[in-house]
């Protein structure tokens, strides 16, 4: 660091080195840079500075698509010539299964060549052991509607057709009344801020704190009242308490022996009591089969996480029993049906979407198009109310049927 | 050591080692969920319910038994093969090798499922016994429409239109149609298959809704094994009759949705051939036929040279049919009432009605029929049409040589086996209620009203044909006879039937009586019955009725008694329960006498 001359800075020298050339550097400077990108775009016309960019670019995807099509080197020489036999690399094994696959192509073939043959003919493959396939279950893979499902029923069986109908749907309802709340989102009442909450949970502490007190108190109450005393047991005593422990066992096998006794003399009757519970038993086994058996006839076991739940019974109501075929008010879900039918057997797990009402879909006419309600407010897809929106006319109509159940 | 612990090299015993749960068989297999359960389903494999379920009760489970049955499935070799070639595919499009992608495509590998047909169902009976749920589904998806979205194509669809189409025509052919019942649900048909019984149901002929709580794809998998196996039994009974197998149709009548009618033709043809030529072969004479009936024109002469070679036609084509089948088999009564139904008949069938049932049903019993529309056998004009099936308000022009009845006829005469009065029938009027012919009234307990008139019109019936004087009870011939003229009136019908009843119960009870006595009477009471026997032989219809039931009580009584406490168990159980059914009989019996009282009341 040079030292700076202190001569006199009033002289003119000191005036010019004061003087400031930026304007000028700064000119210099711009068109320095100017030069260097080619030119300054003050005067170039707007018209040649924008522009739409009308040239076609390919897209990456395509690009690397283009590439791809191109047949490298290497692959080339991969490609199977047809003039050059290919030599296999190692000699391979015979498959052991030749035989059989032999077998197989000769039959398919002739299974393709006569067209569809006979198999449990006199020319088919006869099956030399037959395999004992188990029946999944006793249900009959078509179950006929009771009579009062006819499309023009008898009355008295309508009647108990639909009965069974309305039973089914008002334990619905009634399972759903007798089952538990949901839990409620909101809950009535003020909202407490936190001071009063410290406060709350202030005064809860010092309860306790004084209880506690309490007791270790009158604990040391009685510690302290308790008397200290500690007997000196003299031979009188002691000869006492032996004699007693002496009695005490005496008279217990006594007791026992006449317990003995006793229990001998009522052999017949326990002997009576045991025979008693073994029918019992066997009476409540026998139940249980005849129910388990009962329970298969009508319901597949559990198979899965979810339980099998029955389709409700296609019944039609008294007011749409026309007598006509061609008015019959058909269900045409025979689909599910079917589907139920094959759960019911213990074909296929029932699934979570074999429920029973997946949309608001029921007859094929979607009960938000129809804009019916329910008067009861049951569950929202209630045949009944769907059916016919005058529930309550209906309902009063069924209500003897009820007691019938 | 806990009681459950188990080394770690030990073997699993018990449940623990003969179930599997679905996920565990899943890897086991090293197969995919989706082509497991194709496999499952295929193969016949369903779930079972462990006594114990050793993982959970949320897990189905697969004996492992069942699952070494899976794992030597040569099926499981050829999905497996499947799946790698649509790999190679797979490479060869991404590689953009397009003539080796399209040459691999060219000869994928199918499966066939025929091996297994012949493994589930080693003899005929036995896959006849499994065939309702193979019938109703594919009458089902024969009604379904194509939907894309679930996979349904148009070409299953029209596969089972055609197979179930065939199993009609072989069970109208040959009479084999015992029951049908028109529920809400579909229509239920019974035939009678070689001594087994088939159920199956076919829906109504509506817009098929496809609920969205079904899951089509299983659906599918069961439907294509259906589809295997009602092929081969076609091709195995339409041998049985000497028909030759894949059917070739007039395409004509395909064209215009006449499928059954163009069946029962080509039946009729076929099995006529050998019957007219002696030899020959029919299979020669069929394809002829069939060259000649492309053209539309040439068709209409073959029909009209058939039609001269049956005279005048009015039997129709099929009462001849059966004269020449009678010949060849002989058959059980039934299925001979059965043909002979509707023999003499003709139907002719209005636009509004259920074709394709009616079309099934009527010549199954032996009844001729026709439709409105084109390919028609006759059209509506036609003098010789004895009944016409019609389901409107009313008719407007009217012939007065035929009857116009609504569907339901057809139906309750085929459950009644006999010609029942048209009267109830006609056009305008709400029919009598159809009944179900699957239910066992006896068992029942419970006869309705209208099951009781068709009984004693069958009774009538059978009367005309073979008179025998003195035998039927002198209380019932009066409804008898006049059933017999043809005047059927509710009321008198009601009181007849409850006659009848009081007359059917009094006899049982006197008959039970007797029985008993005759049975197991103490020495002191012998002497006592006998003369109450004498006289009751006597008159027993001025006999007191509660003086026996006294007696009788007091006997079972002294049964009671006399019997052990087990035995008097099962006694008071029975009792208990032929009391609840009485009760419900009882409650049927006051609902109808309310209904009837409302209506009198009307």
């Amino acid at each position: 660091m040079g030292k700076i001359s202190k001569s006199s800075r009033k002289g003119k020298k000191a005036w010019r080195a004061n003087i400031s050339s930026e304007d000028i550097e700064e000119y210099f400077e711009k068109s320095t840079k100017d030069a260097l990108s080619g030119g300054s775009l003050a005067h170039v016309p707007s018209h040649s500075l924008f522009y739409v960019d009308k040239s076609v670019d390919l897209s990456a995807k395509r690009k690397i698509e283009k590439k791809r099509d191109k047949v490298l080197h290497y692959e080339s020489v991969l490609q199977r010539n047809a003039f050059v036999q290919p030599i296999p690399s190692s000699i391979q094994k015979k498959p052991k299964r030749k035989n059989k696959v032999v077998q197989t192509v000769e039959g398919d073939a002739q299974f393709e060549g006569k067209g569809p043959m006979d198999i449990w003919g006199d020319g088919g493959r006869q099956n030399s052991k037959p395999k004992k396939m188990q029946k999944p279950s006793i249900i009959p893979a078509v179950e006929v509607e009771p009579p009062g499902c006819s499309f023009n029923p008898p009355s008295e069986s309508h009647q108990d057709s639909l009965a069974i109908a309305v039973a089914d749907e008002m334990q619905k309802i009634y399972r759903k009344e007798l089952g538990p709340d949901p839990i409620p989102l909101i809950v009535p009442g003020e909202s407490i801020d936190e001071e009063t909450m410290y406060f709350l949970d202030a005064d809860d502490g010092t309860d306790d704190d004084e209880l506690n007190e309490d007791i270790v108190q009158t604990e040391d109450m009685d510690l302290e009242k308790r008397p200290l005393k500690t007997k000196v047991v003299t031979r009188v005593e002691l000869n006492r308490r032996t004699r007693r422990k002496e009695q005490l066992k005496e008279d217990a096998k006594a007791k026992q022996k006449k317990q003995l006794s006793k229990e001998i003399d009522s052999l017949p009757d326990i002997m009576e009591e045991i025979a008693r519970e073994d029918e019992e038993k066997q009476k409540k086994h026998l139940r249980r089969t005849v129910v388990k058996q009962e329970k298969l006839a009508s319901a597949p076991p559990r198979l899965g996480k979810y339980k099998y739940d029955p389709a409700p019974l296609q019944v039609l109501l008294s007011e749409e029993i026309t007598g006509s075929l061609r008015k019959l008010k058909g269900c045409c879900t025979l689909a599910r049906d079917r589907f139920k039918s094959l759960e019911k057997r213990g074909l296929i797990a029932p699934s979570k979407r074999s429920g029973r009402f997946v949309k608001g879909f029921f007859f094929g006419v979607s009960w938000k198009q129809k804009n019916v309600k329910c008067s009861i407010g049951h569950s929202r897809c209630c045949f009944i109310c769907l059916q016919s929106p005058s529930y309550q006319r209906n309902y009063a109509k069924w209500l003897p049927f009820q007691n019938a159940i | 050591m806990p009681k459950h612990y188990r080394p770690a090299g030990k073997k699993k015993e018990g449940n623990a080692a003969l179930y599997i749960t679905r996920s565990q068989a899943v890897k086991y297999l090293q197969i995919s969920l989706s082509l497991f359960r194709k496999l499952c389903i295929l193969k016949g494999v369903f779930p079972r319910e462990p006594k114990r379920k050793v993982k959970g009760n949320h897990h189905t489970y697969y004996h492992m038994k069942d699952i070494m049955f899976l794992k030597h499935e040569p099926l499981l070799e050829k999905f497996r093969d499947m799946r790698a070639y649509e790999r190679k595919v797979k490479k060869a499009v991404t590689k953009k090798n397009r003539d080796l992608a399209e040459r691999l495509l060219t000869r994928k590998p199918t499966y066939t499922l025929d091996m297994l047909i012949l493994e589930r169902y080693p003899r005929f009976i036995d896959a006849l016994r499994d065939l309702d749920d193979c019938l109703s589904m594919v009458h089902l998806f024969a009604a379904l429409p194509a939907v894309e979205r679930e996979k349904i194509e148009v070409n299953k669809i029209h596969n089972c239109r055609r197979l179930s189409h065939e199993w009609q025509a072989y069970i109208s052919r040959t009479h084999k149609l015992r029951k049908t019942f028109v529920s809400v649900k579909g229509i239920y048909y019974q035939a009678d298959v070689d001594g087994q019984k088939i159920t199956w149901v076919t829906p109504h002929a509506l817009q098929q809704v496809l609920p969205d709580d079904v899951d089509y794809k299983i659906m599918l998998t069961f439907l294509e094994f259906y589809e295997t196996l009602l092929a081969f039994i076609n091709v195995h009974l339409y041998l049985s009759i000497n028909v030759k197998y894949p059917p070739i149709l007039d395409t004509r009548l395909e064209a215009l949705a006449a499928e059954l009618y163009a069946l029962s033709r080509y039946l009729d043809a076929n099995n006529r051939a050998p019957a007219v030529e002696s030899e020959s072969g029919s299979a020669s004479e069929s394809s002829t036929v069939q060259h000649k009936e492309k053209d539309r024109n040439e068709s209409e002469l073959r029909l009209a040279q058939l039609q001269q070679q049956l005279p005048s036609n009015e039997p129709g084509a099929l009462m001849h049919l059966i004269e020449d089948a009678s010949g060849v088999d002989e058959e059980d009564a039934e299925t001979k009432a059965c043909k002979n139904l509707f023999k003499n008949m003709k139907f002719f069938l209005s636009r509004e009605v259920p074709r394709e049932s009616l079309l099934f049903v009527i010549p199954a019993f032996g009844g001729t029929v026709s439709w409105e529309g084109e390919g028609a056998p006759f059209n509506e004009t036609d003098k010789s049409i004895t009944h016409q099936i019609v389901d409107r308000p009313s008719q407007g022009h009217k012939f007065l040589s035929r009857e116009y009845v609504q569907p339901q006829f057809v139906y309750d005469c085929v459950n009644a086996r006999m010609i029942l009065p048209t009267e109830n029938y006609v056009v305008g009027r709400v029919p009598p209620p159809h009944l179900s012919p699957f239910v066992d009234n006896e068992a029942e307990g419970y006869v309705p009203q209208y099951a009781d008139t068709i009984k004693r019109l069958q009774a009538a019936a059978k009367k005309e044909v073979l008179p025998m004087p003195g035998v039927g009870k002198e209380d019932l011939d009066n409804p008898q006879n006049l059933l017999a003229e043809g005047v059927i009136d509710r009321a008198e019908a009601i009181e007849a039937a409850e006659k009848k009843r009081k007359m059917f119960q009094l006899e049982k009870q006197y008959h039970n009586e007797l029985e008993k006595e005759l049975q197991g009477t103490p020495f002191s009471s012998d002497l006592h019955a006998k003369s109450q026997k004498v006289d009751e032989g006597m008159d027993h219809e001025d006999e007191s009725a509660p003086e026996i039931e006294q007696f009788a009580r007091d006997k079972g009584e002294l049964d009671k008694i006399s019997m052990s406490r087990k035995k008097k168990k099962l006694l008071e159980a029975m009792e208990i329960g032929k009391k609840r059914k009485d009760d419900k009989i009882g409650r049927l019996w006051e609902r109808r006498k309310k209904i009837e009282e409302a209506k009198t009341a009307k």
